[in-house]
């Protein structure tokens, strides 16, 4: 079609000196699998035992999906109930990734424990974790998991993981929405960071604490308390705490009421 | 009748040497690089990764990967110091502050350490960049290391696994891997071997690495101070005082001194200790450290 | 480049105690990742039990600690007494609201006591000049988070100047040392109705 008008020939018949918009931009929607779910965990081992916790609300941004949703798990339990289980898991970050992986290394723990007549180590379970987490390196869980058990010679054994799969075993470790509140307390209280040994010298010559392994009833107050403070001023943090306790005898899992605000 | 047993018989030694298939399969010391990680569903991989993962490009990110570190290693005429910080940062979060930063290569059974002094044989490789990077792939290469010593009934060489190390970041590269490693042992056939690789596939050997955020200030000390006919003792102090020297001024390095010693029978530990003490004790009996005060 | 607010680094708490109050910071002067000063105090006096505490942008905290200086000396001349904590409190409020379109990067503290009524005050403030008031302790600085925890976790009601000490000092070292552009050493103030210790913590140099 040719112009008689001087100006270009648009669809709609004036022709503007400035050029018009053909269609909408091509979209470019952004990929983005993640949901932050909020919430907390935290683990204390001591000589005997080891106490994995974490709240049980579940948000998305400012709303609270459940005040029930434990991010606690027994891993190679012999029944659903994860009875006989000897290892427990956390997971915080993204709920769905976190059940993916919890259900991941449940099968595999189990499937050892099947084939090789004996239940798996926490050390081997560890080392399992982590290249399950890091198998996904270019697409990752978006979990900071923690596993606890008891090692060889029955002492509380602690492992956090980045959501990469990096790993190392710690003695008390906090990890989610209010580990930045959560940890310097736990460096304070139970690895006696800064703290000296009164009258042991003057000025620099003082004492360093040394930090020993708890006594449980102490631990679990101190996980209670770490809870409660983290509470006051989180948001994401709240409605239930949940407990495991992991000793010679078994696990036991408890719970215990948080604010609800 | 003797062409028809001759058709259906077999030399009787034929299966006992091996195809060249399985000579080549025996003697490759890598399996072919297979894609087994799983994969976002998008077109630029690299963009999503760094997008989710990467705090520097965006402080936002949701999925905070440890980083930032001091390390170093050197030759000397008593072999190879290697020293290390032990910080992991996310951000401007302390993640951790006992992070071992340095991981034995080759022969599994024998990463721990263990109580006595004797030297444990194998590679020294160390950490920088991205944590489960190096951890992962560091593993790797130790099963690598291992096979090769079965199949070869040698030790592998320094330039051997660390030329493994460097063409797998190589075919890795564009994928978003960050890590920044020194490898570093002492063999028969090259006496003390330093090799430094990166995720970008650089491989170079040399005298003196200092690699990470702290690596400037670092190399300032080591550089000043540094001889090849270093005694041990001088040495092992050097590798402290470089680090210590980092730790002090880099922010997102700190925690405790890494220390290990590389001979022609294996490496020495010599100690994972707390920087603030040995910071003290220097500052107050060397007088080094004088912008620190120490009185109102 | 990050939040102006993180680029220097540094961190500052003031708690309440029975009869008295504290205020502590730390020492840290950094360019990002770069430490250029171990000897950068926080906390400025503007009369014999008022305090103030100043964290956030380095430059801003010179500019402001000045410009109050200057305004509690014209409040001195004119009232011919000194200024009490809730006045300065006010002062801080309205001078960041003049300056609402275009802030000083800074989130300071108040700690100090009232010397007509005798009570301890403590109050900390947003950038352009909202003040919280708090009854327990306020945080402020690149470690904030970590010191909302610690001092949760450590904190109670009527410490006695020495607990309150002891108290103000592990939750700044131990919020401090999870943080890594805040510590390398700080200062503690501990203030009486008609008496303050000022004390230097060594913290760790990392």
């Amino acid at each position: 079609m040719t112009s008689i008008t001087g100006h270009p020939a648009g669809g709609e018949g004036i022709g503007y000196s400035f050029s018009q918009p053909t269609a909408a931009p091509v979209k470019q929607h952004g990929f983005y699998p993640y949901t932050d779910n909020g919430g907390s965990t935290l683990g204390i081992t001591g000589s005997d035992f080891a106490i994995l916790a974490g709240d049980t609300r579940s948000t998305s941004g400012y709303n609270i999906n459940s005040r029930m949703v434990p991010k606690v798990f027994k891993i190679g339990g012999d029944d659903e109930t994860g009875e006989g289980a000897q290892i427990v898991l956390s997971v915080v970050g993204f709920a769905a990734d976190g059940n993916a992986l919890k259900e991941r290394l449940d099968a595999v723990v189990k499937m050892y424990k099947y084939q090789h007549g004996k239940p798996m180590s926490v050390s081997a379970c560890a080392q399992r974790l982590s290249t399950i987490l890091y198998g996904k390196r270019f697409f990752p869980y978006y979990v900071h998991a923690i596993l606890a058990g008891l090692d060889e010679e029955g002492k509380g054994a602690l492992y956090s993981y980045d959501p990469v799969g990096s790993y190392e075993r710690e003695q008390c470790r906090a990890a989610g929405a209010a580990a930045s509140l959560i940890m310097p307390f736990l460096d304070n209280q139970v690895n006696f960071k800064n703290q000296y040994i009164p009258g042991s010298g003057e000025g620099h010559a003082l004492e360093a604490k040394k930090a020993e392994p708890l006594p449980q009833t102490h631990v679990e107050q101190l996980v209670r308390d770490a809870f409660t403070s983290a509470v006051e001023r989180h948001i994401e943090v709240g409605d239930n705490l949940q407990m495991m306790i992991i000793t010679r005898e078994g696990i036991k899992e408890v719970f215990h009421p948080l604010k609800k605000d | 009748m003797d062409k028809l047993v001759a058709q259906y018989s077999r030399p009787q030694h034929q299966n006992e040497s091996y195809s060249e298939q399985e000579q080549q399969d025996l003697t490759e010391s890598l399996p072919p690089l297979s894609l087994k990680f799983s994969l976002p569903p998008v077109d630029n991989r690299a963009s999503f990764l760094r997008a989710m993962t990467d705090d520097h490009s965006n402080p936002s990110c949701p999925i905070k990967l440890a980083h930032g570190t001091t390390t170093l290693a050197f030759r000397f005429q008593g072999g190879i110091i290697v020293c290390t910080d032990s910080r992991a940062t996310a951000g401007n979060w302390i993640a951790s502050q006992t992070v071992k930063k340095v991981i034995p290569v080759s022969r599994l059974s024998r990463g721990e350490d263990k109580p006595s002094n004797d030297p444990t044989p194998g590679l020294l490789g160390t950490m920088a960049g991205g944590a489960a990077d190096c951890q992962y792939w560091l593993r790797y290469l130790s099963q690598q290391c291992t096979l090769h010593e079965i199949r070869h009934k040698r030790r592998i060489t320094v330039a051997a696994a660390s030329k493994i190390l460097a063409n797998l970041t190589y075919a890795y590269k564009g994928y978003g891997l960050s890590m920044g490693t020194m490898l570093c042992g002492v063999t028969p056939q090259e006496g003390p071997a330093l090799y430094y690789i990166d995720s970008d596939g650089t491989r170079l050997p040399g005298n003196l690495f200092c690699v990470g955020s702290g690596q400037t200030f670092a190399y300032g000390v080591l550089d000043s101070n540094y001889r090849y006919d270093l005694s041990v003792e001088e040495a092992l102090a050097l590798g402290r005082r470089a680090i210590l020297a980092a730790m002090h001024r880099d922010a997102y390095s700190g925690g405790f001194i890494n220390l290990y010693h590389v001979k022609e029978e294996g490496w020495v530990h010599h100690g994972f200790d707390d920087m603030n003490p040995i910071f003290w004790k220097t500052k107050l009996e060397q007088g080094e450290f004088s912008n620190v005060t120490s009185e109102l | 480049m990050g939040s102006p607010f993180d680029i220097n680094g540094g961190a500052c708490v003031a708690m309440v105690g029975k009869d008295c109050v504290a205020i502590a910071c730390d020492l840290r002067l950094g360019m990002q990742a770069l430490t250029i000063s171990n000897n950068f105090p926080k906390i400025f006096n503007y009369a014999p039990s008022t305090y103030l505490g100043l964290t956030g942008l380095a430059t801003d905290v010179n500019t402001v600690s000045d410009l109050f200086r200057y305004k509690v000396n014209m409040y001195r001349l004119r009232e011919e007494r000194h200024i009490a904590p809730q006045t300065l409190a006010n002062l801080v409020s309205s001078s960041l609201y003049e300056k609402r379109f275009g802030p000083f990067f800074v989130s300071p503290v108040i700690a100090g006591i009232n010397q007509t009524t005798g009570k301890p005050f403590i109050c900390g403030f947003d950038s352009i000049g909202c003040i919280d008031f708090a009854k327990d302790f306020i945080v402020s600085g690149t470690a904030s988070e970590q010191l909302f925890g610690t001092c949760e976790g450590l904190w109670e009601p009527d410490l006695s100047p020495e607990d309150l000490f002891e108290t103000i000092s592990q939750a700044l070292l131990a919020a401090v040392d999870r943080d890594a552009l805040s510590g390398w050493g700080a200062h503690v103030y501990i203030i009486e109705k008609d008496k303050v210790t000022q004390r230097l913590l060594k913290g760790r140099e990392d």
